[in-house]
């Protein structure tokens, strides 16, 4: 095939092609180029291609360019690590707006002289946009499946998830974790009193009390079962966890929901307990629950309406403040 | 080196060879870290703290034996004085992670969609082609570099290291650090015979030229 009919052809891709000769001066592109730059090739050929486009100076582009032309490796830019590595634009009117195409790059050597190097660009534009809805679509349902429908907060599977990961993360970064069991005192009894429907309107008001009462976002309180929520805190000794506590208990108290069948207070109150560790290699993140367990009951056992820790010196349960 | 072809004895090389190889690829590793830095805008440490060699059934064996099953790999291809098909291999949950700190801290830890794997292919093409450039540099030869593939494996189908008795395994360990996390991996190298041959007096010639041998 002779010259006239390779650039015709090259001209009906849909695919940018640029070629560079070996010491990386541009020979030609084609017609997807011309269209997407809005610069014709002759009024560039021959010159260094970062000459052609300033901003590739330092650029991984021209590193890969280089590493071509001096050693032959071939390289692949995507629009995940590169975002719109070119001035390329899809429509004219794109260029005002300063919305660029996003693109994937081959650079691959040639050995046909005088061709010494072929970029290849492929419009991501679309693929993008499409893997970004449906990205944002995912999180959406993810964050459906991990919460829980009648209070809004974390549901159980979130609570596991988010004990599994933070428990891992303390243990390599040796941190400490910090798990807060919060069961609602006497709901039985209010259940019983105000019958389910006011018992549900109950649970999402002291819900969303114990969220709004923490400050670290990404901190998520979660419904661990029926009136029982828990919460862990990734860097929060048994001090730091404990204040954290008792700010959220004096929050439930603070609603002031009556609750004339409670054995504590007039009103709707939580019992909390805490345990605190920087995990060892051997300790299961389930032994912090039964630790953070444990202290619950001895806050129930001790009157309820009070937080109480584990306290690992001597692995028992004292009271915290 | 005392190399059996038949049998299933490893190949061995001596301290200087095996010096010279770790400190290369070394060199290699810590340009990659350089390009990925620049990438992620904050400091990535890359490290090839052992190297080793295997068989490729070894290897099938010991990725079988290993407690991760789900395998993600960025194969390139290089040919010059020896022929190499070189793997980048992270266990899936190590690849995530480093996807993660590249693209997006709240990627939701599930599975690669073909938007991450393309971002793995680069990332193996960055470390691989860093290593080959710094070969080709300090060997004074040419290598030709095929385009990244990226692939999942489980460890049942592992098609990428042939399983060729012939053929043998270079190994490096990987430390790959970023925001204080460490994430662990492996290069290997699949060489013929012939090739290791070739890459063993490519690395000779250097040692010579160096005056140390």
């Amino acid at each position: 095939m002779d010259r006239a009919a390779n650039a015709q052809l090259m001209d009906q891709l849909q695919t940018g092609v640029v070629l560079l000769d070996d010491r990386g001066c541009l020979l030609s592109w084609n017609a997807w180029m011309t269209r997407h730059s809005g610069i014709a090739p002759e009024d560039v050929a021959g010159r260094p291609i970062e000459d052609v486009f300033v901003e590739m100076k330092h650029s991984r582009l021209l590193n890969c360019i280089q590493q071509a032309l001096r050693f032959r490796l071939s390289s692949v830019l995507t629009p995940g690590l590169n975002p719109s590595v070119l001035p390329l634009y899809q429509k004219p009117g794109d260029r005002e707006l300063d919305q660029r195409m996003q693109q994937l790059v081959y650079v691959t050597p040639t050995c046909s002289d005088p061709y010494a190097c072929l970029i290849q660009i492929q419009d991501m534009t679309a693929t993008v946009r499409r893997e970004r809805r449906l990205r944002a679509q995912s999180s959406q349902l993810i964050a459906t499946t991990y919460r829980d429908s009648l209070t809004g907060v974390g549901n159980r599977r979130r609570f596991d998830q988010d004990l599994s990961e933070r428990f891992r993360e303390a243990r390599s970064r040796q941190i400490h974790i910090a798990l807060l069991m919060i069961d609602v005192d006497d709901f039985k009894a209010f259940n019983d009193r105000f019958g389910h429907q006011k018992g549900d309107e109950a649970l999402i008001m002291v819900a969303s009390a114990l969220q709004e009462g923490l400050r670290q976002e990404g901190d998520c309180i979660s419904r661990y079962g029926g009136e029982e929520f828990a919460l862990t805190l990734l860097g929060a000794d048994q001090e730091a966890a404990s204040t954290v506590a008792e700010r959220l208990r004096l929050r439930v108290e603070g609603l002031r929901l009556l609750h004339p069948t409670s054995r504590t207070a007039r009103h709707v109150t939580v019992s909390i307990g805490i345990s605190a560790v920087v995990p060892s290699m051997e300790l299961p993140p389930q032994t912090l629950v039964s630790q953070a367990d444990l202290a619950l009951y001895s806050a129930k056992d001790r009157g309820r309406n009070r937080c109480m820790c584990f306290d690992h010196t001597v692995t028992e349960v004292r009271a915290c403040v | 080196m005392a190399f059996d072809e038949s049998g299933h004895d490893e190949p061995t090389l001596d301290e200087l060879q095996l010096d010279a190889l770790g400190e290369l690829f070394n060199l290699g590793v810590g340009r990659a870290a350089n390009s990925l830095s620049l990438i992620v805008k904050d400091e990535v440490e890359l490290s090839a703290p052992s190297i080793s060699f295997a068989y490729p059934s070894q290897i099938t064996q010991a990725l079988l034996d290993s407690e991760f099953k789900e395998l993600s790999m960025v194969a390139m291809d290089f040919s010059g004085p020896f022929e190499a098909r070189a793997v980048l291999l992270f266990p899936e949950r190590n690849a995530l992670a480093i996807l993660s700190h590249m693209l997006d801290p709240n990627m939701p830890p599930e599975e690669l969609s073909e938007f991450e794997q393309e971002a793995m292919c680069e990332i193996g093409n960055i470390i691989l082609n860093a290593c080959m450039s710094a070969l080709a540099d300090e060997f004074g030869v040419e290598f030709m570099g095929s385009l990244p593939e990226h692939h999942f494996s489980d460890t049942e189908s592992l098609p990428l290291f042939g399983g060729d008795q012939k053929e043998v395994l270079l190994i490096l360990q990987i430390h790959l650090s970023i925001r204080q996390e460490r994430i662990n991996g492996h290069l290997l190298f699949l060489l013929s015979v012939s090739s290791l041959h070739a890459l063993l007096t490519c690395v000779d010639s250097y040692l010579t030229r160096l005056g140390i041998r």
